[in-house]
C-alpha cells in the first residue's frame, strides 16, 4: 500500500506536467481563443444572448434531450453488458458484433435509414401504414441518438465486465445463496458503478454536442438545440455579430460539460479510492456460467430472441431502408426491383474518394493510436493517484469532446491556422482534441482496477515496472485498449464537420466527398455513398472486434 | 523496489510524447512538403513588385466557394487552360464552413483567400460593406444585368426558387398564394431559412413583395406547412407524398424528375425568385492580378458556357436550363443587414 503510493505520487510528478502541457496545447489554447472570440463584444452581449428566450429555449432543449439519451442508452448498454459478459446467451458473439453495428454509421446516415424506415411514407408505412408518430421531434432525436449511443455505453460497461470485474464475488454470493436478482443488486451493479457513471457522462457528452440527428429530426417540429442553432449561426458568420453568438453558444457547450462531468469525475475518483483496497486482486477471468437449468436455458433463448428482434428493428431495418433508397432509381419510386439500379453508386463515387479514403484512414488509424496513450495517461493520473490533479486534467479533457465539431474546427483554425492551416496535422490535432476524452473513459474504467496485488507481486518477483505492466497489465486491458482504439478509429474515420472545415487543397478526407454527395441534392446518391461507407468501415471494424473478443 | 520503475515508464511515456510529435510534423510535411507554391503566392514576387508582371497572371490563387462541386471544377479547369501560369487552389464546402473559416481567417489577420465564389448575395454582402473586397468594373461585368450585381460582387449563375408538386396534384398549385389552399393543407413543404440560403432569399423576397410580407408565412403555418431543413428535403417529400407540394430550388426539382421522381416543377405564374451566385475578388489579395483573371474568367463567354455545361442557368449568355417564365429578384440591398431581424420574425411562426 505503502509502495504503492509513493510509486503512485513519483509518476505523478514525472507524468502529471506532460498531460497538463499536452492538454494545454491540444485543448486549452484553441478553446481560450473560442472563448476570446465569445466575449469579444463585452458581458452584455454574453447576456443578452443568453437571456434571448429563443437560444434559452435551445439550450434547454439540449439538456433534457441529452440527459435522457443519457439515461436510455447507459440503462440499454448495461443490460447489453449483462446479456453478454454475464448471462451467457446463444450467439453472444453475434450479438456483440450487433450490438457494434449503430458505431459503424455516420450519425446523418442513422437519422436518414430512421426517416426511411419509420417515417411518414417510410418503408413501415409503405408496406403496413404504421408510422412512429413523434419521429419528427424530441422525441425521435431522443430515441434514435440513444440507440446510437448505446452501444458507447455498452462498450465501457462490457469492457468493465470483462477485463476487470471479479466472478469470485459474485460466484461467493450464489453459493451463500443469493439468487441471481440479488447477486445483480447487491454485488454486480454497485461493482459496475463506475463504469455506469463513466458511460452516463460519455452519453451524455455525446447526445449534447450531436448536430446531424437534432437537424434532421428537428427542424420539421421548429425544436432547436444549441447545436442547431450554432450551426445556423455559422452560416450567418459573414455577420461578426452571429459569428460573436456561434462562440458563445459553443462556450456554454463547454460551461455545460464542465456543470455535470466535474462533479461526476470528483465523485467517480472518491468511489474508485475506495474500492481498490476491497476489492484488489481479481483475476479478469472469465464469466461464471449461471443457472444452468432447462428454465435457464429457456429464459436465456428468450433473452437472446429479444435483443435479436431489437436489433432489428433499431438498426438493421433503417439500415435496410438507406441501402433501398440507393438502389432505387429516384425517389418517391417503390422499392422495387424494377426500380433498382447501381447507378447510384457511380455518381456516389467522386473522382476524390480513393484519395479522401486513403487520407482518412490515415488520420483515423494515427488518431486512435495516439489517443489511446493519451487516454491511458489521465486514467492512470486519475485512477493512480487519488489526488485532485488527475482529476481536473481528466475533466478537461473532456471538454473537446463537449464541443460540436464545428465550433471545434473553429477554435483550433483560431488557435493554429497560422501555421498548420491545410495541413493533416491541422486536422490529426483537432481530432485528438475531440476524442482524447471518449479514449480515456474507454479505457479508465479497467485502468483503475488494474489488479494492484498482481502488479506489486510481479514486481516484488524482480520485474521492471515496463515489464510488470506488459506481462500483467496488458493481458488484462488489451480488450479495452482494443475496443478504446476501434471506437476512436471509427468516430474519427465518420467524423464530417471538422475536416471539412479544415482540409486544405492536399488534404481532403472523405467528409469533402460525402458534402458534395448531400450537396448534388439527390438523398439516393447521398444514401449510396452511405451504404459504401459503413460497408467500408464494417469491413475494417468487424474483424478488430471479434479479434478484440477472441483475446480476452 | 520501485526505484528501476521511475525512470523506465517515465521513458516510456517520453518516448510515446515524442512519436506522437514525430507523426504531427510527418503529417505537416507530406501534406505540405511537395506543395511549395503556397509561401510564395503569399509572398507574391510576381503582381504587386513589378509593373510589368501585372498584366500576365501568374503565381498561386486560392478559392474559397459553396459552389457544387462540379461547376468548380470545370470553371477552375477551363481557368488553368487559359492561363496556364496560375495554380488554383479550392476550398469548397458548405455555406456554413465557409463562413465559419472565413470568420476565423478574419480573427487571425485577414481573409486567405484570393477569390471568394458564394451561392448567394447576402452571404457575401457582409464582407463587401466591411470593405475586404476589391471595387472594380470586371470587363465582362458590363452585360451583366444590374439587378445581378454590385460594385464588388458579381453574379455568376442563377438559382431559382420555384414551386414543385406531386406528379399526381392536379391541377395543382400555379403561383405561391395558391400554396395556401385548402386541399393542400397539411401537405406543404418549405426550406428552412435558418439553414439554407436560398430559403432566405425567398423570405427576403416574400417580405418585400406586395400581398405577402411576414403574413404570408404566418397563413402557410395555419394551413399546416411543414417546414425540413433544405430545398433538396423539400423535393424529396414531395416525390414520397409525404406532401403535395412545396418550395424549392428549380436544379433540385429537375434533377430529381430527370431521374424519375413523380413530380412536376411549376413556375410561379408571378415569377420564380432568381438568386444570383455572386464571385468577387478579396481587397487584400496578394496576387489580385490573377484573382482579377479569375472573376473576368468566370463572367466571360467561355466560363459562363462552363457554369451552363454543369446543369445551372448562366447570368449571360445562352446555355443551361432555360427559364420557363418571369424572374423577380428581391431588393438585396434592402435585404442586406435584415438578416437576423427577419430570421427572428420566421422563427417566432415557424420555429426553429
Amino acid at each position: 500500500m505503502a509502495a504503492s503510493g509513493r510509486l503512485g505520487r513519483m509518476a505523478d510528478l514525472r507524468l502529471r506536467p506532460l498531460a497538463a502541457v499536452l492538454l494545454v496545447v491540444l485543448i486549452g489554447i484553441p478553446i481560450a481563443r473560442l472563448l476570446g472570440v465569445a466575449l469579444g463584444d463585452g458581458p452584455t452581449v454574453v447576456a443578452a444572448t443568453l437571456t434571448d428566450s429563443r437560444v434559452a429555449g435551445a439550450i434547454g432543449n439540449s439538456l433534457w434531450t441529452a440527459a435522457l439519451v443519457a439515461l436510455l442508452a447507459t440503462s440499454g448498454g448495461t443490460a447489453l453488458a449483462l446479456a453478454t459478459e454475464r448471462a451467457g446467451l446463444p450467439g453472444t458473439a453475434w450479438i456483440r458484433a450487433g450490438i457494434l453495428l449503430p458505431l459503424l454509421c455516420p450519425p446523418f446516415v442513422t437519422a436518414f435509414g430512421w426517416t426511411r424506415a419509420y417515417g411518414p411514407r417510410g418503408l413501415t408505412d409503405q408496406a403496413l401504414g404504421i408510422e412512429l408518430p413523434g419521429l419528427y421531434g424530441p422525441l425521435g432525436i431522443v430515441l434514435v441518438l440513444a440507440v446510437a449511443a448505446a452501444p458507447l455505453a455498452w462498450l465501457i460497461v462490457a469492457g468493465a465486465l470483462a477485463s476487470r470485474l471479479e466472478p469470485d464475488l459474485e460466484r461467493a454470493a450464489r453459493a451463500a445463496g443469493a439468487g441471481p436478482g440479488t447477486t445483480l443488486r447487491t454485488v454486480t451493479l454497485p461493482l459496475l458503478r463506475p463504469a455506469i457513471l463513466s458511460a452516463l457522462v460519455v452519453t451524455f457528452v455525446f447526445a449534447v454536442n450531436a448536430f446531424g440527428v437534432p437537424a434532421i429530426l428537428g427542424t420539421p417540429a421548429g425544436f432547436a438545440t444549441i447545436t442547431t442553432r450554432m450551426y445556423q449561426d455559422l452560416a450567418r458568420s459573414a455577420d461578426p455579430a452571429a459569428f460573436v453568438e456561434a462562440g458563445i453558444l459553443a462556450a456554454t457547450l463547454v460551461a455545460l460539460a464542465l456543470l455535470v462531468v466535474g462533479p461526476a469525475d470528483a465523485w467517480l475518483t472518491g468511489r474508485a479510492a475506495a474500492r481498490t483496497a476491497e476489492t484488489a486482486g481479481g483475476r479478469g477471468a472469465r464469466v461464471p456460467g449461471g443457472g444452468r437449468g432447462a428454465r435457464g436455458s429457456r429464459a436465456r433463448s428468450i433473452a437472446a430472441a429479444g435483443i435479436g428482434l431489437g436489433f432489428v428493428l433499431l438498426t438493421l431495418l433503417p439500415l435496410c431502408a438507406v441501402l433501398l433508397t440507393a438502389l432505387t432509381r429516384a425517389v418517391g419510386l417503390a422499392p422495387v426491383p424494377g426500380n433498382w439500379t447501381l447507378a447510384n453508386f457511380g455518381e456516389a463515387l467522386d473522382a476524390r474518394f480513393g484519395d479522401a479514403l486513403a487520407t482518412s484512414l490515415l488520420l483515423a488509424a494515427a488518431a486512435a493510436t495516439i489517443v489511446l496513450p493519451l487516454g491511458a495517461l489521465l486514467a492512470v493520473l486519475a485512477g493512480r493517484s487519488r489526488t485532485r490533479g488527475g482529476n481536473v486534467l481528466r475533466t478537461a479533457a473532456t471538454l473537446g469532446f463537449a464541443l460540436p465539431g464545428s465550433a471545434l474546427a473553429v477554435a483550433v483554425l483560431l488557435a493554429y491556422g497560422g501555421w498548420l492551416r491545410d495541413t493533416l496535422a491541422i486536422i490529426l490535432v483537432a481530432y485528438l482534441a475531440k476524442f482524447w476524452a471518449l479514449g480515456q473513459r474507454q479505457v479508465a474504467g479497467s485502468l483503475e482496477r488494474l489488479p494492484a496485488d498482481a502488479l506489486r507481486a510481479a514486481r516484488a518477483s524482480g520485474a521492471g515496472g515496463w515489464t510488470a505492466v506488459r506481462t500483467i497489465g496488458a493481458p488484462l486491458l488489451r480488450p479495452s485498449l482494443l475496443a478504446g482504439w476501434i471506437v476512436v478509429f471509427l468516430f474519427a474515420l465518420h467524423e464530417l464537420t471538422m475536416s471539412s472545415l479544415l482540409y486544405g487543397p492536399r488534404s481532403a478526407t472523405l467528409s469533402v466527398v460525402v458534402l458534395n454527395a448531400q450537396q448534388l441534392g439527390d438523398p439516393t446518391v447521398s444514401a449510396a455513398l452511405a451504404v459504401l461507407l459503413v460497408g467500408l468501415i464494417a469491413v475494417i471494424a468487424l474483424p478488430l472486434a471479434f479479434m478484440a473478443r477472441a483475446r480476452t | 523496489m520501485s526505484t528501476p520503475a521511475r525512470p523506465t515508464s517515465f521513458d516510456r511515456t517520453r518516448s510515446l510524447a515524442a512519436t506522437a510529435v514525430g507523426l504531427l510534423l510527418v503529417l505537416a510535411a507530406c501534406s505540405s512538403g511537395g506543395s511549395s507554391p503556397r509561401p510564395s503566392s503569399t509572398s507574391a514576387p510576381g503582381g504587386t513588385t513589378l509593373p510589368s508582371a501585372a498584366a500576365q497572371p501568374g503565381g498561386t490563387i486560392t478559392l474559397y466557394t459553396s459552389v457544387t462541386q462540379a461547376t468548380v471544377d470545370a470553371v477552375a479547369d477551363g481557368f488553368r487552360d487559359a492561363h496556364p501560369g496560375v495554380t488554383v487552389d479550392v476550398f469548397r464546402a458548405p455555406t456554413a464552413e465557409v463562413a465559419a473559416r472565413i470568420a476565423t481567417d478574419l480573427q487571425s489577420g485577414g481573409i486567405r483567400a484570393d477569390v471568394l465564389w458564394l451561392t448567394d448575395p447576402l452571404s457575401i454582402a457582409p464582407y463587401a460593406d466591411r470593405g475586404l473586397l476589391q471595387a472594380w468594373s470586371p470587363p465582362s461585368a458590363a452585360a451583366i444585368p444590374a439587378a445581378y450585381r454590385a460594385d464588388t460582387f458579381f453574379g455568376t449563375r442563377l438559382l431559382n426558387m420555384v414551386i414543385v408538386r406531386g406528379a399526381s396534384v392536379t391541377p395543382g398549385p400555379a403561383d405561391w398564394r395558391d400554396l395556401l389552399a385548402a386541399d393542400l393543407r397539411d401537405a406543404v413543404g418549405i426550406p428552412d431559412p435558418g439553414f439554407a440560403g436560398s430559403a432566405f432569399a425567398a423570405l427576403a423576397h416574400f417580405d418585400q413583395a406586395a400581398g405577402y410580407g411576414m403574413p404570408f408565412y404566418r397563413s402557410l403555418k395555419d394551413n399546416g406547412a411543414t417546414q425540413v431543413k433544405s430545398p433538396d428535403d423539400v423535393t424529396t417529400g414531395v416525390a414520397e407524398g409525404r406532401f403535395k407540394a412545396g418550395i424549392t430550388l428549380d436544379n433540385s426539382a429537375r434533377t430529381a424528375i430527370r431521374k424519375g421522381s413523380p413530380i412536376a416543377l411549376v413556375w410561379p405564374g408571378s415569377g420564380a425568385i432568381a438568386i444570383y451566385s455572386p464571385i468577387a475578388a478579396v481587397a487584400a489579395s496578394p496576387n489580385l492580378v490573377g484573382a482579377d483573371a479569375f472573376v473576368e474568367f468566370t463572367l466571360s463567354g467561355p466560363g459562363q458556357a462552363l457554369i451552363a455545361g454543369t446543369g445551372w442557368q448562366p447570368v449571360v449568355g445562352p446555355g443551361g436550363p432555360a427559364p420557363e417564365g418571369t424572374q423577380v429578384s428581391p431588393d438585396w440591398a434592402a435585404a442586406f443587414g435584415r438578416q437576423r431581424e427577419l430570421l427572428d420574425r420566421y422563427r417566432a411562426i415557424f420555429g426553429g
